[in-house]
């Protein structure tokens, strides 16, 4: 102990020296200048020792220099600022230029905590307040409430580190105070130490702890410290407010200073003092923050509408959607691609063929709003029945002298139609889907055109024509089968209609024609088999158009036996037909 | 209420954190052992119906310059020399301290021979060591493990910090 005091004392000397320096000039050349000359030599022989004395004698020569010093460090600061500053900085600035390890993020940590346990109802609310807010505790207490506030006031006894009083924001006992006050007269010890003494030969002190939302203020005094713990952001007058409490209990209570024996019963009023320091500052706007639960729940009101409205809405626009899809349904539209993003947003993406129902007026039948609906309109040409049996229908009124009923799906022509005419017919059939075998004649009676009435030059290419189109006609025959059977029958009768029709037309034009019928076979079997398949093939076919009304003398029959070419050798089994043709005028 | 401080000094691994831990319920991480050398630990003992709360600064023994950190004894009332009867190594060290511990606070100390569940390799009534007896206020053979003599030497500690005011 005798030590410590001597230390402390030697530091007093130091600073005074210092003062001295600053306040009386070099070699206290002011004062002796203020001084009769030859009073100069003796007095400036005593005048420090003289000061010595006398402030220990009844303490006068401090209350006599205090306002003197005061004004010269009045003065100093205005003048001379930048010294000041650069001897006082390294007292203020220790811990922001030096760190000093995780501990004591650690410790902020643990204190923080003791904090936040010590808030009460209040401490509850705010709790529930950053948790809807989605920040820490602490955090929200900082920002949203608070420019800060100063929760706890240590004061602390500076050489046992041994708290002598703690005053609490909320009125309420803080059961670790005494040994958060001790740990922290222990990292200040470590930190003064770990610093040593910097070049004024001033022992380091910490000052500040801080984190990004709390504050731990230590003033050191010489029996006291003073420690403010503060969430937020401490302004100045804070720091001011410390030192001016530090001092003043500095003042009251010296002689309980020097008495403490480890009894903090000494200080028990001293929180009439340390309550001066328990500043905080509200922010403005604290009407808003009562306004605030109201505003989350109008919130979580407004959320479950929302998504009720939401569910509501895709519920809709999904029946919306299956209600429109329907339109795939129709005959001749194919969908290719729908959305319904909402009740005035509907793109619909189709193929249509231009005789199926027009898009809008299927709108129109099904009670659906059109004009909400961007639609991108493809042409295609469907073989759906429907829409095949509306073609005919359409063209049905080319040819008024026919009927054309349907059985099913099969087209039954009724009437007498012109062969060029029926020639369109079939045409025409065959290009909207038909196939022209497939449809019902048997009640329809073709007559021959009235050829002479046509020109030269028409009847010959209508007679090119019909020996191409005889010589595409090919009757399939099953392995080793020779029969014309039922479904050769349309080919066939088609055959003769042209053959007749050819026949004609020839006359006219002065040629003669015949009918080859040629028959083939696959090469399975021998040779001479295959020639008389082959021939029998042609024959049974010749012998069936015979049947149905042509004139045998004008059909050739031939039996090509096996068709030696490479792809089509194995399958073979053909009738196939061609014209031959004489120009009479040759002979 | 009446607080004191008390050091618990002594070589490393003699017990003196096993010591405090067996005596009270700590609030602290004990990582500021390892990173500024001390902890702090508080308990109230009673003494002739006097409540009596000890700051107990549990202190490693030596800094990693191998100082002795003195620093930390400022202010104490009075402090415990921890030494370990399994290792006559740490009497010596534990002397060591206590002879600059009085040089630096001359306070009251008690001497705690600690391990006392383990076998003994050295006795302090040995005719060679019983003279350290002397040195201390009281000595106690502790064990923070079975907790044998911990309340005792704490209590003790406090009524010498009150006999000394
Ligand atoms: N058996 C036994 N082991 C102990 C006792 N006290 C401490 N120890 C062990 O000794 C080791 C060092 O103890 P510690 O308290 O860390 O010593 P410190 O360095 O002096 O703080 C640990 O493994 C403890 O479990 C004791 O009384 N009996
Ligand atoms: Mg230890």
């Amino acid at each position: 102990m005798p030590k410590d005091i001597s230390i402390s004392d030697q530091e007093s000397q130091q600073e005074l020296e210092k003062l001295r320096q600053i306040i009386l000039g070099q070699d206290n050349q002011l004062i002796t200048d203020a001084v009769n000359k030859k009073a100069r030599g003796i007095v400036s022989d005593v005048i420090t020792e003289a000061f010595h004395d006398r402030q220990k004698k009844d303490d006068s020569i401090k209350k006599v220099l205090l306002p003197i010093v005061e004004n010269s460090v009045e003065h100093s600061v205005t003048h001379h600022s930048d010294r000041l500053i650069s001897s006082l900085y390294p007292l203020m600035g220790s811990l922001v230029r030096k760190s000093v390890g995780a501990f004591l993020t650690n410790f902020i940590e643990k204190t923080n905590q003791l904090i936040e346990h010590s808030f009460t109802i209040k401490g509850l609310k705010w709790r529930f307040k950053a948790w809807q807010a989605g920040v820490s505790f602490t955090q929200y207490v900082v920002s949203q409430t608070y420019n800060y506030r100063v929760e706890h006031i240590f004061l602390i006894h500076q050489e046992t580190g041994l708290l002598l009083k703690a005053v609490n924001l909320d009125q309420q006992s803080q059961n670790d105070a005494e040994l958060i006050s001790s740990m922290l007269t222990a990292i200040n010890d470590f930190v003064g130490d770990s610093f040593q003494l910097d070049e004024n030969g001033v022992k380091e002190q910490l000052q500040t702890v801080s984190t990004d939302s709390f504050n731990l203020l230590i003033k050191p005094g010489p029996s006291a410290i003073i420690v403010a713990a503060v969430t937020g952001t401490p302004p100045q007058a804070v720091n001011e407010q410390l030192q001016l409490t530090l001092e003043e209990v500095h003042h009251l209570y010296q002689q309980e200073f020097n008495q403490f024996n480890g009894d903090n019963a000494l200080f028990e009023n001293v929180d009439t003092q340390l309550n001066d320091c328990l500043l905080t500052e509200e922010k403005p706007e604290k009407a808003s923050n009562q306004k605030k639960p109201w505003f989350a729940w109008l919130m979580i009101v407004l959320a479950i509408l929302f998504a009720g409205f939401k569910t509501l809405n895709w519920y809709q626009l999904n029946t919306l959607h299956q209600q429109i899809m329907a339109i795939d349904h129709e005959a001749g539209i194919v969908v290719k691609n729908l959305d319904v993003h909402s009740k005035h947003l509907i793109s619909l993406d189709l193929m249509r063929d231009p005789n199926a129902l027009s898009v809008q007026n299927w709108f129109e039948l099904q009670q659906i709003p059109f004009e909400n609906v961007v639609l991108k309109e493809r042409r295609f040409y469907s073989l759906s029945p429907v829409i095949i049996k509306q073609r005919v229908d359409k063209l049905s009124a080319n040819f008024p002298d026919l009927n054309f009923d349907w059985l099913h799906e099969e087209l039954i022509l009724t009437g007498n139609i012109d062969f060029i005419k029926y020639q369109q017919l079939t045409a025409k059939l065959e290009t909207l889907g038909i196939n022209p075998s497939e449809v019902n004649r048997q009640n329809l009676t073709i007559m021959s055109s009235d050829v002479l009435a046509q020109s030269n030059t028409i009847n010959q290419q209508i007679f090119k024509d019909l020996v191409g189109k005889i010589s595409t006609i090919q009757l399939s025959f099953t392995s080793g089968d020779d029969q014309v059977n039922q479904a050769m029958e349309s080919d066939l009768l088609q055959l003769k209609q042209q053959f007749l029709y050819l026949s004609s037309l020839a006359n006219k034009l002065n040629k003669k024609v015949g009918l080859i019928i040629m028959g083939s076979s696959d090469n399975t079997g021998n040779t001479s088999m295959n020639n008389a398949l082959s021939l029998k093939r042609a024959e049974n076919t010749a012998i069936a158009l015979t049947k149905l009304g042509l004139d045998r003398e004008q059909i050739f029959v031939t039996g090509l036996g096996q068709i030696n070419i490479k792809d089509v050798k194995n399958t073979a089994r053909k009738v196939m037909f061609n014209i031959i043709y004489i120009d009479d005028t040759a002979t | 209420m009446i607080q004191k401080k008390i050091c618990l000094l002594g070589a490393s691994s003699v017990g003196k954190t096993s010591l405090v831990k067996q005596f009270v319920e700590g609030i602290f991480n004990e990582k500021y052992l390892t990173s500024i050398g001390v902890k702090v630990d508080k308990k109230v003992v009673n003494v002739a119906q006097q409540a009596v709360q000890l700051m107990l600064w549990d202190i490693e023994g030596y800094d990693r310059y191998n100082v002795f950190q003195d620093k930390y004894l400022r202010g104490a009332a009075a402090y415990i020399i921890v030494v370990d009867q399994t290792r006559s190594t740490s009497l010596i060290e534990g002397l060591e301290i206590h002879s600059l511990a009085q040089k630096a606070n001359n306070v009251p100390a008690i001497l705690a021979i600690n391990k006392s569940d383990l076998q003994a390799n050295w006795h302090l009534e040995d005719s060679k060591t019983i003279q350290y007896q002397t040195l201390f206020n009281a000595h106690f053979n502790t064990s923070a493990k079975n907790g044998s003599n911990v309340e005792e030497m704490f209590q003790a500690i406090a009524a010498l910090t009150l006999q000394e005011q």
